[in-house]
């Protein structure tokens, strides 16, 4: 299924990558945010996605698959019902169900597409940087 | 540097304490000893003293892990950034009275690559403590968020903007940079919205005149002036006011 990524990064900037099927189309709209507002707009984005399937991918290039479960004011992420998407290379969290992400070392998280209004959480975003700036 | 020379058990803050819990580093088996779930760090030692602190932004992740096909016990897993140095770990905290560290902080700060981790695995003898060691911990990584980092905001990790990628896709470039007409629209302020609505309806009167506007009216939201000049939006003649005099608006 079609995927748009969310890349988060110290929680100042972040890049859309919508990926389809066929690899021929992609938009990478790429965003700064230089403010302090701009992890509120993301917290508020993520509690709306509580209950949805996401894939988290780390810093280190783990990628854990699984369930929205909460999200803190920091992007700390809960997610359930959790699978690892190279138990090859992790083999330990095959046993894992629930676990804690911390914000800090969360890279992407992918999102259904379906579920993220892209124009209207890139203008949001712009905005809260105009605003910021002012 | 992820560990700590502390060789103390915290004694202050501490949410959880789980006793008799087997501590697994990396696959290699510790020991059984205590954890300490405490507010400034996450802790174990055994009973001759042997044991590690970790400090919670190192902490990636953790999470409870019940499948005992995968694993045959039930614990806690928690996975740090970077490796932890092992080796002289165990000597960091026999030699209580030595600060020396050389040898121990050899490559203790250089395995900050973002590839390596460290798998730690904390086994309580009681299982059914497994949900609280989760929570404390929880609750304790959320006292430690990251410092904001002004620097670190122009780190960009993803792919960079590709106009010709976006012209493919969509036909237009929307340089994001740009403040576009569209994004304006959106963005204006009241008083912006009350004058771009009176700048419109005064070119719609004088398609060949521009005018440059110095005052702005909130209160109106047609195209009329104070002087008590009526405009007919109707009338689209031309130089109609050529010699309007906008100054003393």
């Amino acid at each position: 299924p079609e995927h748009t990524s969310v890349f988060l990064s110290n929680l100042y900037s972040f890049s859309f990558k919508k990926k389809k099927k066929q690899p021929t189309a992609t938009l990478t709209v790429q965003l700064t945010l230089a403010c302090v507002s701009a992890p509120q707009l993301f917290y508020s984005f993520f509690k709306s996605l509580v209950g949805k399937d996401v894939v988290v991918e780390l810093k280190n290039d783990l990628s854990i698959c699984g369930t929205l479960h909460s999200v803190d004011q920091y992007l700390n992420i809960k997610l359930t019902d959790i699978s690892v998407t190279d138990p090859e290379k992790y083999p330990h969290m095959l046993s894992v169900k629930n676990c804690f992400i911390r914000g800090s070392v969360v890279r992407y998280v992918q999102l259904p597409a379906d579920e993220v209004d892209t124009q209207l959480l890139q203008d949001a975003a712009r905005k809260e940087a105009m605003q910021q700036k002012q | 540097m992820v560990l700590l020379k502390n060789l103390h058990p915290p004694t202050e803050g501490v949410r959880h304490e789980q006793a008799e819990t087997t501590a697994v580093l990396d696959g290699q088996r510790l020991g059984c000893g205590t954890l300490y779930v405490a507010e400034t760090r996450l802790s174990w030692f055994d009973s001759s003293g042997l044991g590690f602190s970790l400090e919670y932004p190192s902490i990636g992740l953790h999470a409870i892990s019940r499948d005992v096909s995968a694993y045959p016990q039930e614990h806690l897993y928690v996975m740090v950034n970077g490796k932890l140095n092992k080796e002289n770990e165990a000597e960091m905290a026999e030699k209580a009275a030595d600060d020396d560290d050389d040898g121990s902080s050899d490559g203790g700060d250089d395995d900050e690559d973002e590839g390596a981790i460290t798998e730690i695995r904390f086994v309580p003898s009681d299982k059914a403590a497994l949900e609280s060691m989760f929570s404390a911990m929880c609750e304790c990584q959320a006292l430690h968020p990251d410092p904001e980092d002004d620097d670190s905001d122009n780190d960009f990790e993803g792919e960079e903007y590709d106009v010709e990628e976006a012209e493919a896709e969509h036909g237009h470039a929307d340089i994001p940079t740009f403040y576009t007409c569209d994004e304006g629209l959106s963005a204006l302020t009241q008083e912006g919205q009350a004058t771009l609505e009176r700048l419109e309806g005064m070119l719609a009167e004088s398609v060949a005149q521009q005018y440059h506007m110095a005052g702005v009216r909130t209160e109106e939201t047609k195209a009329e002036f104070e002087d008590g000049m009526e405009v007919d939006t109707a009338a689209m003649e031309a130089g109609q006011f050529e010699d309007a005099d906008v100054e003393h608006w």
